[in-house]
């Protein structure tokens, strides 16, 4: 991607900004849209956003209070810039509060600006102290300015490695997280790459990471907030209530809304926009293990699934787990912030010689009649299922003057999403606009003769454009 | 700065290049594949049940079947009527019309599993294995493959341990409205000992589960296994000269009683309002998918439940109460793949290693007490401790009253066994996934005699 392509691309938390030391394989790699600035500049302000299902018939908005940044200047978006930086850096950081009442940020452990009162700008600055994940937030007026939209990712990473270890994401990993990222690339359960190691010559990028920043909206609630009188905060026990208790509505048959939350989001996104964004939803291949740090920034909890591979739950708010279960499902409580490791290894469950969770030889398949072609071949990859296109070629939506809705089961896609499952429900179903995003098998680092690539790997493609609806 | 005159817009986000996606995940059309990188069926179990349940049939060799969706009425305790979706088994005459929760399914580790799956009624539907992990096809995710239809599910199961299935279209409906299972992967000889005469037999107990007990010598019978290569030494499939072979019942324990809790809760408004199998589903455009989609503005996102379950068995109380379930609840052979006597309530001896299998299928959250002490053995079908992927965890003691919390779809397994009597009740409070708050409390007999 050219460099002035980034914009398009950046907006929000689906950016990077790298405060500090610098982060090559961040900035080298086509999987961030990063940039590295001096110094952090950010606007508390507000927005109208068009959420998921907004269309010309179907008016679908939601009010937010936003972190914008100035330098670079970022498109706005909610939650605000991914901030990247390094252990022990300074970090300088100017906030300048064009709403009506005072704001802050803030960052549990290590950084609190305090009221900064309408039209004033200051600046801070603060030493990023330990390796970890952070919500940073609006504390003021809590929850109301965090729920408002008021909030971001921090990532601290590491300096260095703890002599004789490979990285973690941690400062003081627990000797079980350090034992399994000492194992990736190494033991012979998890062949392929360590975290810390990228590879050129196949895309991957090093330190493989993602954010998954849950959040939940209500435009009703929000808009009351907005037009509260100019000055003075919006009663914050009230807003909790309301925003997780307002009385059930039939909105089916009447179309009223009630104050509750409508639309839930991942990094702002929702359904399609976040499932299919590789900006989200991670594209790699097995062997290449990536982390994945979870937020909540909202007032409801969530149960987080995943698809294809049970993860390691490495850290909890802040604590590196001694015991880090391996589950395919984990609890996402408000303002919890933990970390999934995802091993990427081959999905256990397809047919191998012993049957044990291993990336044994697969079995050998039999011819099946149903498949044109088909011929006895080892079950992995999967070369007869990449190479299913379900719908079939031609299928087109809306009769004859539809387009072809076609798609080829390659790479192997997997979702991730909530189960606590009210929460795909945004005027729709079948996850198209609810708290969902995913997982991709790109290749297999492992295979017979090298590196494996599956047909159709994304670039960093859409959906990034913008626009009243299709626009 | 106000609502009126906002500082910025943040304009939607486009679909071009990506209309066949989109979709496609709102209304996959309905397809039946044939199974692809297709291997010969192993499952032992399917014969079992035909030779050992009265009038059980096993139409397809090794491949068990299911049939969705029925819908079911359901009386409440309160007399109320609530429509449940199910499934049924078509070799399981009794099954025929639906029943819930659906029949659990029991599979041994190793063995290639078929499930023979027809959707009829208000389709389409999936069936997603969940915890399991095989190709996107036979995972279930309409939108990430396909809604059928019909099509043979094909999975090897490699780890033993707790699990469930449940149809993956439009899931908060169908899900919620009872699309669901319990399954169970077993040690690979579960189903070897066919005479019921003999220890070990396939259709009673005790059976073995994955555990890793190096410091719980408390559970006689625990066989330990290669602390760095799991269930299998480095020898491999037969083993090679000083290496062990692959043992079947390396990491595993026994035990005498199993008891099925699956935590689930019913809103009747939403069944009420929200009963059509495609209420709420969007459709795409007709000229422009992206454009000029048609939304509804439904209910589905405003869950308030006020029916409670365990493992179908209800328990029959208002919101706010606190209320046990009946004492004496035990699965029918025919919906536990032949095996006798697994309980809900539990009804054991002094002295017996109890396994409880605890499913949250409930949308809101559920917060588990013990009345005795408790050893967790698994995680979402991970045995806690067992090389090599889970050497970097292990089992734990949870001292009786001690609150454990689950969310929607997580699992664990415990193991329980008291030398002494018991009679009481674990509790289980139903908690709202919005704001915590208590919504029931249900309690669960535990008595050991
Ligand atoms: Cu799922
Ligand atoms: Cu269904």
């Amino acid at each position: 991607m050219e460099r002035r392509d980034f914009l398009k691309y950046s907006a929000g938390s689906l950016a990077a900004l790298v405060v500090g030391s610098e982060m090559p394989w961040l900035m080298e790699s086509n999987a961030y849209a990063a940039f590295q600035t001096p110094t952090l500049n950010f606007t508390i302000t507000d927005a109208m956003k068009e959420m998921v299902t907004h269309n010309p018939f179907n008016d679908a908005r939601c009010y937010f209070w936003i972190y914008k940044s100035n330098t670079p200047n970022l498109l706005p978006e909610c939650p605000g810039p991914t901030i990247f930086t390094t252990e022990g850096d300074i970090v300088t950081i100017t906030l300048t509060n064009n709403l009506d009442e005072p704001h802050s940020l803030y960052i549990p452990g290590i950084f609190s600006s305090g009221p900064i009162a309408p039209l004033a700008t200051k600046t801070f600055r603060f030493r990023a102290l330990r390796a970890g994940t952070y919500l940073y937030y609006d504390n003021l007026n809590a929850p109301v300015n965090r729920v408002m939209g008021l909030h971001g990712c921090m990532i601290v990473m590491p300096r260095a490695t703890h002599p004789g270890h490979k990285f973690t994401p941690y400062a003081a990993p627990s000797p079980a997280v350090q034992k399994l990222f000492d194992d990736f690339g190494t033991s012979a359960h998890f062949p392929g790459l360590s975290w810390e190691q990228g590879d050129p010559a196949t895309d991957t990028p090093a330190f493989r990471q993602y954010v998954w920043l849950c959040h939940q909206a209500s435009p009703i609630l929000f808009a009351e907030v907005g037009n509260f009188t100019a000055g003075l905060d919006y009663p914050a026990a009230q807003f909790a209530n309301l925003f997780n208790n307002d009385p059930y509505v039939d909105t089916f048959n009447t179309g009223i809304m009630n104050r509750k939350p409508h639309f839930f989001t991942i990094s702002g996104q929702s359904g399609h926009f976040a499932h299919n964004n590789p900006f989200l939803c991670p594209n790699n291949r097995v062997g290449e293990p990536v982390i994945i740090r979870v937020l909540n920034a909202g007032l409801q909890a969530h149960s987080m699934h995943i698809h294809a591979n049970h993860v390691f739950t490495t850290s909890i708010n802040g604590v590196v787990q001694e015991n880090p279960l391996w589950v395919d499902t984990m609890t996402l409580y408000p303002l919890d912030v933990w970390d999934w490791t995802v091993p990427y290894i081959r999905p256990p469950d397809i047919p191998n010689i012993r049957g044990i969770g291993k990336a044994d030889t697969p079995l050998t398949s039999i011819t099946n009649p149903g498949i044109p072609g088909s011929v006895p071949h080892p079950v992995w990859p999967p070369t007869e299922e990449l190479n299913t296109f379900l719908p079939p070629v031609g299928t087109l939506s809306g009769g004859l003057t539809g387009i072809d809705i076609s798609c080829q089961l390659s790479p192997m896609c997997y979702p991730m999403h909530d189960h606590s499952e009210h929460s795909q429900g945004a005027q729709g179903g079948n996850y198209n606009c609810g708290l969902i995003s995913g997982i991709n098998f790109t290749g297999d680092r492992n295979t017979a003769g090298g590196v494996t690539t599956f047909p159709n790997v994304p670039t960093v493609h859409g959906p990034d454009g913008t626009g009243p609806a299709a626009g | 700065m106000s609502v009126a005159s906002p500082a910025h817009i943040i304009p939607r986000r486009s679909v071009v290049g990506e209309e066949g996606e989109w979709c496609k995940m709102f209304d996959p059309p309905t397809a039946s594949p044939a199974t692809c990188e297709l291997v010969a069926p192993t499952n032992p179990v399917p014969a079992f049940v035909a030779a050992t349940v009265p009038g059980a049939t096993n139409t397809i060799p090794f491949t068990i079947r299911r049939g969705l969706m029925k819908t079911t009425r359901i009386d409440m305790w309160d007399g109320n009527r609530v429509d449940f979706f199910t499934f049924d088994d078509p070799d399981i005459a009794s099954t025929n019309g639906g029943v819930w929760p659906a029949p659990t399914i029991r599979m041994v580790r190793g063995s290639i599993f078929h499930c023979q799956v027809a959707a009829g009624g208000p389709p389409p539907h999936t069936i997603h294995w969940h915890g399991q992990e095989p190709t996107p096809m036979n995972d279930g995710v309409g939108h990430c493959s396909m809604e059928i239809g019909s099509y043979t599910y094909q999975l090897q199961p490699n780890f033993i341990g707790s699990y469930f299935y449940h149809c993956h279209r439009n899931t908060m409906q169908h899900f919620e409205f009872g699309l669901y299972g319990f399954t169970i992967v077993e040690p690979p000889d579960a189903y070897a000992q066919q005479n019921p005469a003999l220890p070990n037999y396939a259709g009673g107990y005790p059976r073995r589960t994955a555990a890793n007990l190096i410091n719980f010598p408390q559970f006689p019978g625990y066989v330990p296994g290669d602390p760095v290569h799991g269930v299998a030494g480095p020898g491999g499939l037969n083993g090679l000269p000083g290496q062990p072979a692959l043992d079947p019942h390396a990491y595993t324990v026994p035990y005498d009683v199993e008891a099925l809790w699956v935590l689930d809760d019913r809103d009747s408004v939403w069944a009420a309002n929200m009963k059509n199998a495609r209420a709420t589903f969007p459709a795409h455009g007709l000229v422009q998918p992206g454009v000029d989609d048609q939304f509804f503005k439904g209910d589905f996102h405003d869950f308030n439940p006020d029916y409670f379950f365990v493992t179908g068995v209800p328990f029959p109380g208002p919101v706010g109460s606190t209320v046990p379930c009946a004492s004496n609840v035990v699965v029918p052979a025919e919906l536990n793949s032949g095996v006798v006597g697994m309980q809900v309530p539990v009804n054991a001896l002094r002295n017996q290693t109890i396994l409880i299998r605890v499913l949250c299928a409930a949308y809101v959250f559920i917060r588990v007490t013990f009345p005795v002490d408790v050893v967790v053995i698994a995680y979402d079908g991970r045995a806690l401790g067992v090389p090599p992927f889970n050497q970097y965890n292990h089992a734990f003691l949870v001292p009786a009253g001690t609150p454990m919390d689950l969310s929607t779809a997580r699992r664990f397994d415990v193991l329980m066994r008291s030398s002494s009597t018991v009679s009481s009740f674990a509790s289980v409070q139903f908690r709202h996934n919005r704001n915590n708050a208590l919504l029931f409390t249900g309690q669960i007999p535990i008595n050991i005699a």
